[in-house]
């Protein structure tokens, strides 16, 4: 197993050990981003409340995170605690959701622009985050900024000057602080503006965690916050040098990283980093599949693909041929992940056509669903009552050995097969249809378990028809481990049996 | 809605969450000063002399320049290195040469050095040389008793007579 294999399964487990916890539409594992924007929004209504009590002199700015703390009726209490402690959430999801990404090879071609646009987030997360630790002016405010000014008087833009500022305390005064809060707030807008510019290229984003899930986190931190409060240290002394200083090891491990390499190693390391993950889309390129074809002929311009592409790579524009419909639709290849869910969306792309080349009006060079029925024709002509198990490509679920009464059919994604597809294959004999795809909320091409959910619920079209027995169709979430699938096609033979 | 079960399952879950969070948000303390230790700052922003002296230019000079341009003293911008040497106990314990900042080298030469020395009574001379010969020409001198954990600073401004000892 190379590493890769073996970072996916690692990724799998968590998921997997996570599942057994949480509902799976609710595991933080697969919403590190949307919690990671809910801290950040928890941080800043906060981080509001903090600020209208804050002093920003020299004299008054300990005083005043010395109040918050001692608050008696423990607002101020709550308030500093969740400010604090969700910041270090954020840095946590930030980083797992980074290594996530990484890990599952979310970086090239169409996810190119969220990758890069997200890298940004990090080092204006980091300078928002300590900024705020210098306001508490204590001996951890002055150990931090004392170590940002040397790191930053190791680089060659000749910065020494700043590290003057905390030589004495003579040599402050209030106009730091009206710095550090202006970088403070105004950097966490510049993060809003690259959040922004990070979910771009996203089409039907949930930018919050399930309810559930944003719920037991906020009250958590809240709990905490109240239990652990969050304290200042002794005031800052610039002619004191503590051994020892209790850290924020969320934000501050750059000053030990700095300690044990020296700065400027620090600084190269920062830079190795920047590169590394910015080159990271460039590199080990692998062959990208052609973008998803609009055929003119078959497409009215109902725009249903373009609705539920998960990457924005769908655009209904004018229309160019002289059919009587205002629109058509227009793949922008770039953008194209080609996983077939436009096609699984296409009223076109049903296969009781009578056309001597089944085609839709949007569809993949690589997977047409001209070969998609061919596929399935074979495997009705080659087994009697077969369950059909529409396996998605990515998920790569093990193939159920439970009977050879099984055809297993691989698609991009399981959003790939129209629904109408499904009530084919019933039609021409097959005792059931499981759609086996990615873990809930899992789906590698973000929206394909929502979309397949939602149609075959008929809450979403094109729908699962009313006339097709729900009862013979299974969606099972099994990721690569299969869960389920086994089951579902035991229940739909079972089922067979009792109806006969 | 949820079940109970599945409310006591995630309990230790977000208790876990909690944990990790309140522990290394303040915990383990980080230890950046080995014990028996005091901490030297030596810091400066000063501009060295003129590498070049002023000169009178002549009426020959001068009419080689526009008008607007006449001034009768030449003076070129850039500054001297400033170079300081510290000792303690007799014994030298840091060296630097700074060059003045500057697209024209013609501002402030600043350092900032942190350095690590035993506790206990030290005795520190600094001189500093910001003339184009080298010569030293600022010298400063203090008896100072370090306790663990103190920080001595080692500054200078000009205007206020030289070398200042901070403790």
């Amino acid at each position: 197993m190379g590493i890769g294999e073996r970072i996916r399964s690692g990724d799998e487990a968590m998921g997997a050990l996570l599942d057994r916890v949480f509902p799976a539409s609710a595991n933080p594992w697969r919403h590190l981003g949307s919690l990671a924007f809910l801290f950040f929004v928890v941080c800043i209504a906060s981080g509001t409340y903090a600020y209208a009590l804050f002093d920003t002199s020299l004299a008054g700015a300990y005083e005043s995170g010395r109040a918050l703390t001692g608050d008696p009726h423990l607002v101020g209490r709550l308030v500093r605690g969740l400010h604090r402690y969700s910041a270090d959430a954020f840095v946590l999801a930030t980083a797992l959701h980074l290594a996530r990404e990484a890990a599952r090879g979310h970086f090239r071609a169409f996810r190119a622009w969220s990758w890069l646009s997200g890298l940004v987030l990090v080092p204006l997360a980091w300078i928002a985050g300590i900024t705020g630790f210098w306001l508490a002016w204590d001996e951890r405010a002055l150990f931090s900024a004392a170590a940002t000014a040397e790191w930053l008087a190791a680089w060659p833009l000749r910065m020494a000057a700043f590290a003057r500022n905390f030589l004495t305390l003579e040599s402050m005064n209030d106009r730091f602080f009206s710095l550090a809060i202006f970088v403070h707030i105004g950097v966490p807008l510049f993060a809003l503006a690259a959040t922004w510019a990070h979910l771009l290229r996203l089409s039907h984003v949930r930018a919050w965690p399930p309810r559930s899930l944003g719920v037991g986190c906020v009250a958590t931190l809240a709990l905490l916050a109240l239990a652990a409060p969050v304290a200042s240290l002794e005031p800052a002394d610039a002619l004191a040098a503590p051994a020892t200083v209790a850290i924020d090891w969320f934000f501050f491990f750059p000053h030990a990283i700095a300690d044990a390499i020296t700065p400027g190693g620090l600084t190269l390391a920062v830079l190795a980093f920047a590169l590394a993950t910015i080159a990271m889309p460039w590199t080990g390129r692998r062959a990208r599949p052609a973008a998803a074809v609009v055929a003119l002929a078959n497409c009215n311009g109902c725009a249903r693909c373009a609705a539920d592409c998960p990457f924005g790579a769908v655009v209904m524009v004018a229309r160019s041929d002289a059919r009587p419909h205002p629109r058509e639709a227009r793949v922008i290849s770039d953008l194209c992940a080609a996983c077939g869910i436009c096609t699984g969306a296409c009223p076109s792309s049903t296969p009781f056509r009578r056309m001597t080349r089944l085609a839709s009006g949007i569809d993949l060079v690589q997977r047409p669903v001209q070969d998609l029925r061919a596929e399935l024709d074979r495997a009705l002509a080659r087994t009697e009552r077969p369950v059909i198990v529409f396996a998605c490509a990515p998920a790569r679920a093990p193939p159920s050995a439970r009977t050879n009464r099984v055809a297993t059919i691989t698609a991009e994604c399981t959003a790939m097969i129209p629904p109408a597809f499904i009530e084919y294959v019933l039609r021409a004999g097959a005792a059931g249809v499981v759609l086996a795809g990615c873990r809930a909320g899992d789906c590698e091409y973000r929206l394909g378990d929502r979309w397949t959910g939602e149609r075959i619920a008929r809450e979403r079209a094109p729908a699962l028809r009313r006339t097709v027995p729900r009862e013979r169709v299974r969606v099972v979430s099994c990721g690569s481990y299969g869960t389920g699938v086994d089951h579902a096609v035991a229940s739909l033979l079972d089922n067979e049996v009792s109806h006969a | 809605m949820m079940s109970w079960r599945s409310i006591a399952l995630q309990v230790p879950a977000y208790a876990a969450f909690a944990a990790f969070i309140g522990y290394f948000s303040s915990a383990p303390e980080y230890r950046h000063l080995a014990p028996g230790l005091a901490v030297v700052k030596l810091s400066f922003s000063h501009a060295g002399e003129r590498k070049h002296e002023c000169h009178i230019r002549t009426p020959e000079e001068l009419a080689k320049l526009a008008p607007n341009m006449r001034a009768a003293l030449d003076c070129p911008r850039e500054r001297s290195d400033v170079r300081v040497e510290v000792e303690m106990d007799g014994k030298l314990v840091y060296r630097i040469e700074a060059h003045p900042s500057g697209l024209s080298h013609d501002l402030p030469s600043t350092v900032y050095r942190r350095f690590e020395v035993p506790v206990g009574k030290h005795t520190f001379r600094a001189r500093l040389a910001d003339t184009p010969t080298g010569e030293f020409r600022h010298h400063g001198e203090a008896n100072v008793d370090l306790a663990p954990g103190r920080v001595l600073v080692i500054d200078f401004i000009a205007s206020r007579g030289g070398f200042q000892f901070h403790v």
